[in-house]
């Protein structure tokens, strides 16, 4: 019997050595990130990164419509994700209750500090601290199709700068055929309404929030109301196929690529996906206007946080600061056709020649976003008073009720 | 331990209750007390909670969509219910006797209630849909309609669809409620009647529906509850569009705690809720009740 325990022993040692080297790949670090569904380079970020380093991350996507209520449940149940990558706007929502990681004194740090978008490091801040910085620029513009265009007898170098030169075109356009529209409006989505209409109100020199976001002008700026009468001329008359009424953005990016739609409100991130997977999609873009010229833009996309309790706080930042490295911003963001989001690495060798990614790229310095903590409530909500007033004035053509309507919840939400 | 046989008896009888008193306290006492507790805070989903009183349920007289939600919550189940009733009584009838296969028929019609709400929802949606959905091919290909329709995107057609779709998936449960009736009515009671010379209506009228009451009771009870809690639906069918028209009032207290962050507010509506439908079921159950 006696000579079986040094055997065992052995074997006890065996086992515990053996198991050792699976103890040091539990100390590894690794981390949960979240992304909204936009594609952004994220996965390509996350792949590289994971590629090379000794932490690991793991993303998950998450339905943009449903970001904030997932958000907002992960951080209620205390398991939020280390790093997230937020929808700027909802930023200043999130640092308010205290949910990001004070980040003031990395960014401080950081070189280029200054040549961040500004728009993103606004909305990052709060109350003077730094909760996030950039990490997907993302501007909004008209993308037109130069092939309907000439065939419509238009100018394609010469694309409309005002509202009644867009409605001339959409008619030229909508004659073209049965199956031809002039225009696309993802009339179901508050979104994406929020990203391409609003700049039509800003561009005239109107809003819908006061300068100092404390009330609703929506029944007080007539542009407002002359904004709303004409995306529903273009709805009554035809100019955009019956579907775009019940579409909730899932087809905003791909009605265009289908060919038979003249103009589209469109963002940054749909440039690549059109040049790489349309390749016969002959395209430009420009500036959204004003009812009588002008442009303007909806600043938007993503900043990249570390939410409160996050145990890796050291390692998250230093894969946000490699995200916003030389490396990451020419070879992931540029080479991809994702716009840098340090605003010198712009002139890259991946973006000479490209003038769509150029006036793109431009829209950004006449890019505007609303800094206000209940954005969601106001205008990305489905169920918000955004999309039920566009709907009504639009789609039911009932502008006055629409514009009543938009005032008494806008103010509602904003005095809480 | 030596127990006389009433301890042991009552000891039992405490055994057999103590799971449900547990069930019940954990999932819904305790639930109840802390949403009670919730509803008089200022109560974000996280950060800072405050006391707050009343100010919830102040701020229900002037919520907009509250009412409204209200308003169509109770027009949907005014809208429901009959087709339900109506058709689980007719399927009830057709596989009351048993007769051979008559169980392939019970599982067809029983069939969809097994499936999720949600699954359902979705399988709708897609049928329902303008340019792959096979009810728009079918219109389409009989010339009923002149373009494909947008059911789930019009005010008007939105609600009788999702009506349609609920029929289809609760009706087979409201019929197994109301076989059981009908089967527990005794066959001596028609052939007398037969005997007598009623026709059909008349033993409708005066043996079978009387002679049903409670299941007819229960089921409507359950039907009720379901419908005024609706929520799954329109959450996957229309996303409360459209226009909003299509926000149930559970939807709106899920839109406020969870996409609002308004738990406090959330916790206020659920109250009033509870306490609009133990009206209405004990109004239910008050009309019901067997006369003695």
């Amino acid at each position: 019997m006696n000579s079986r325990k040094p055997l065992l022993l052995l074997f006890a040692l065996v086992l515990i050595l053996s198991s050792l080297p699976l103890a040091a790949q539990d100390d590894q670090i690794s981390m949960t990130m979240w992304v909204r569904s936009i594609p952004f380079q994220t996965q390509a970020l996350v792949d590289e990164w994971n590629a090379n380093n000794d932490s690991q991350i793991e993303l998950t996507v998450i339905p943009s419509a449903e970001f904030v209520t997932k958000m907002g449940a992960a951080i209620a149940a205390g398991e939020p994700p280390d790093i997230a990558s937020i929808d700027l706007i909802y930023t200043p929502a999130f640092a308010a209750a205290g949910q990001l990681v004070d980040i003031t004194e990395y960014v401080r740090e950081l070189p280029y500090a200054d040549t961040l978008t500004p728009a993103h490091m606004e909305l990052g801040r709060y109350e003077g601290r730094n909760y996030a910085v950039p990490t997907g620029v993302d501007g909004s513009f008209i993308v037109y199709n130069i092939d309907l265009f000439e065939q419509a007898g238009l100018d394609p170098d010469n694309p409309p700068s005002t509202w009644d030169e867009m409605l001339e075109a959409m008619r030229a356009i909508s004659a073209l055929g049965d199956d031809i529209y002039g225009y696309w409006f993802s009339m179901n989505c508050a979104g994406c309404n929020a990203f391409t209409f609003l700049p039509f109100i800003w561009a005239s020199g109107g809003d819908v929030l006061s300068d100092d976001y404390s009330e609703a002008t929506i029944t007080s700026d007539p542009i407002v109301r002359d904004a709303l009468a004409f995306y529903n001329t273009i709805w009554e008359e035809g100019l955009v196929p019956e579907g775009a009424s019940i579409d909730n953005g899932s087809n905003f990016v791909s009605a265009f690529t289908g060919g038979n739609i003249g103009m589209a409100g469109m963002g940054n991130f749909a440039i690549p996906l059109f040049t790489n997977d349309h390749p016969d999609l002959n395209f430009d873009v420009f500036h959204i206007p004003g009812k009588e010229g002008g442009a303007a833009s909806f600043g938007g996309g993503d900043v990249i946080a570390i939410a409160s309790g996050s145990e890796h706080v050291e390692e998250a930042w230093r894969f946000i600061e490699w995200t916003m490295s030389d490396e990451a911003q020419i070879e992931i963001y540029a080479a991809n056709g994702q716009i840098p989001v340090r605003l010198e690495l712009v002139d890259n060798p991946y973006f000479e020649g490209d003038d769509r990614q150029m006036t793109a790229a431009s829209a950004l310095a006449v890019g505007f976003t609303p800094y206000t903590t209940v954005y969601n409530d106001l205008f990305n909500d489905p169920n918000g008073p955004w999309l039920e007033m566009l709907q009504v004035a639009i789609l039911d053509g009932d502008i006055d009720g629409a514009l009543e309507l938009g005032q008494e919840r806008f103010t509602q939400i904003m005095e809480g | 331990m030596n127990l006389t046989w009433t301890q042991r008896r009552k000891l039992t009888g405490l055994l057999f209750v103590t799971p449900t008193v547990a069930f019940v306290t954990v999932f819904f006492i305790i639930p109840l007390i802390m949403t009670i507790f919730m509803s008089f805070h200022d109560w974000p989903l996280f950060g800072e909670r405050a006391f707050t009183g009343l100010e919830n349920y102040q701020e229900l007289g002037k919520d907009r969509q509250y009412r409204k939600s209200l308003d169509f919550t109770f027009r949907y189940t005014a809208l429901v219910t009959p087709p339900i009733f109506i058709l689980g009584f007719i399927l009830a009838s057709l596989v009351r006797h048993n007769i051979r296969y008559i169980g392939v028929f019970r599982t067809i019609f029983f069939l969809p209630v097994v499936i999720g709400l949600g699954v359902s929802s979705l399988l709708w949606t897609w049928m329902l849909d303008d340019r792959i959905g096979v009810f728009n091919k079918i219109l389409l290909d009989l010339n009923l309609v002149p373009k494909a329709q947008l059911f789930l995107g019009r005010p008007n057609t939105a609600m009788n669809v999702i009506i349609l779709s609920v029929v289809w998936k609760t009706v087979g449960f409201t019929m197994i409620l109301l076989l059981a009736g009908l089967q527990a009515i005794p066959d001596e009671l028609y052939e007398s009647a037969e005997v007598d010379g009623a026709g059909y209506f008349r033993k409708l009228i005066y043996i079978t529906l009387p002679l049903m009451r409670r299941f007819i009771a229960l089921a409507l009870i359950l039907s009720v509850i379901g419908s005024v809690l609706s929520f799954d639906q329109f959450y996957i069918m229309t996303r409360g569009g459209p226009r909003n028209s299509t926000i149930s009032i559970v939807f709106w207290i899920f839109n406020n705690s969870f996409t609002y962050f308004k738990m406090g507010y959330g916790a206020a509506m659920s109250i009033v809720l509870l306490g609009i439908l133990v009206a209405l079921t004990g109004l239910q159950l008050y009309v019901l009740r067997e006369k003695e």
